[in-house]
């Protein structure tokens, strides 16, 4: 079984990154024109730093401001969201639960692990989700969730996701009655898979 | 800055010592002095003396916040303490150096030190205003210091704002030519030389106007002008032929 790989869609930390850095580059280099301006004065001195000084902190002042921005919005946005390829692992049974999935397009499949082996409980598709059980009960995942297809899932985190499940009252109703009928159909498929033998799904 | 004076196995005790505190002292207030032309008290410019200072304090306080940001965060913003310093460093600091450096550049904009810095090209004026034995009007203004200071600029300069601004452009102009090497010999100035210039100083001295009775209303009027009669005795700068200097 492959691990974890999370691709969520966002920025590369490393532009991120590059962007902070060559901001403090450029101000260190208005801090250089600064000091040579006032060591050694003359044309070539005067000229770099009253028209070129403003040009770098503007340039460094912009990048900052990106990503402060990008920090922000992305703070302030409920969903994280990201791509799984055929095969991807989101989570692994006995991980801790960290957030609720909503699977934008694609399929996963629920896999339960025991002494018999791997047996895929269920299969969701776009609309359905999944991972909130353990948010709500505040335990670890009780079965592991692999990418069918290429999927896209909305990500909301345990915080925004006990938030809204505090303030938004009947959509604490909707997800435990979610959440029951899917530990049903999971009950009667086991139920039905052991009264018919250990052939089934069993992976 | 690099600070020669504290000796090399000093550095040693370096991070404990009372040296370093001591050395920023020395950095921030001596080196901008002694870049600076000696100059008696009296002669000092307040602007340019607080000035270059307080930037010098900006200057190491900010590449000290880079630098500790760079060092201990290298570019990934953990929390908001990171964030102050990031900020801090990279976009208040600068700020601050070049809004209140520009002050500091318009101040020596105007100074005979930086004029004479184009060496290619202005050597030769500065050398001939600072001439003892020239008889030019522009040696002549310094010897007896008429002007007393930023001669160059009092005389090439139309008082009031759109004068200085367009001294301003015009001089970063002639910078970006004598860095790039697209000036021509001989210089020329753009227009002709305007006699309000002159007279700015000298319409209402007593000397002058005694001097000049017959010839006032022609020279209020523009119908004269003051290089008509002064070129002959008095040019006002004795470069004749100007070579490029090595």
């Amino acid at each position: 079984m492959s691990r974890t790989a999370i691709r969520t869609i966002e920025l590369d930390p490393k532009i991120i990154r590059t962007a902070l850095i060559a901001a403090q580059v450029l101000a260190l280099l208005v801090y250089l024109m600064g000091a040579a301006f006032l060591l050694h004065t003359n044309g070539g001195t005067l000229f770099l730093f009253s028209l070129g000084a403003p040009f770098l902190i503007l340039v460094s002042v912009v990048a900052l401001a990106g990503v402060a921005l990008y920090r922000y919005f992305r703070r302030q946005s409920l969903f994280a969201f990201a791509l799984f390829e055929p095969g991807d692992i989101l989570f692994q049974q006995g991980d801790c639960a960290d957030f609720a999935y909503f699977i934008q397009k694609g399929e996963v499949e629920m896999i339960r692990r025991d002494q018999e082996g791997e047996t895929v409980i269920a299969r969701l598709s776009e609309g359905q989700h999944f991972g909130e059980s353990a948010l709500i009960s505040n335990t670890s995942h009780h079965a592991t969730v692999r990418a069918a297809t290429r999927v896209r899932v909305a990500m909301l985190g345990k915080k925004k996701f006990q938030h809204m499940l505090h303030f938004v009252y009947p959509a604490q109703g909707d997800i435990m009655h979610a959440v029951n009928q899917q530990a049903k159909k999971q009950d009667s498929k086991r139920a039905r898979m052991s009264s018919q033998g250990p052939k089934g799904e069993t992976t | 800055m690099t600070c020669w004076f504290v000796k090399r196995d000093t550095f040693s005790h370096w991070s404990r010592g009372w040296l370093q505190p001591l050395a920023i002292f020395y950095c921030v207030w001596f080196i901008p002095s002694s870049a600076r032309a000696q100059k008696n008290v009296f002669q000092q410019d307040p602007v340019d003396h607080y000035g270059s200072r307080f930037l010098a304090v900006v200057i190491v306080l900010g590449v000290a916040l880079v630098l500790f940001s760079l060092f201990r965060y290298r570019g990934v913003d953990s929390g908001a303490a990171s964030w102050a310093i990031l900020i801090a460093g990279t976009a208040v600091f600068p700020m601050i150096l070049s809004g209140f450096g520009n002050v500091l550049v318009f101040e020596r904009a105007k100074t005979v030190q930086l004029c004479g810095s184009c060496h290619l090209t202005m050597e030769s004026y500065v050398d001939d205003m600072e001439n003892p034995q020239s008889n030019s009007l522009a040696a002549i203004h310094y010897d007896n210091r008429y002007i007393a200071e930023n001669q160059c600029y009092e005389c090439h300069t139309s008082y009031g704002m759109s004068g200085t601004i367009e001294a301003k452009e015009q001089g970063m102009v002639d910078v970006y030519r004598y860095y790039t090497h697209t000036f021509r010999l001989p210089l020329k100035l753009r227009h002709p030389y305007r006699d309000g210039d002159c007279l700015k100083c000298h319409s209402e001295a007593v000397k002058w106007v005694a001097a000049h009775q017959e010839f006032q209303q022609g020279i209020f009027a523009g119908k004269l002008s003051c290089m008509q009669c002064h070129r002959e005795s008095n040019p006002a700068h004795n470069v004749v032929a100007q070579e490029l200097r090595p």
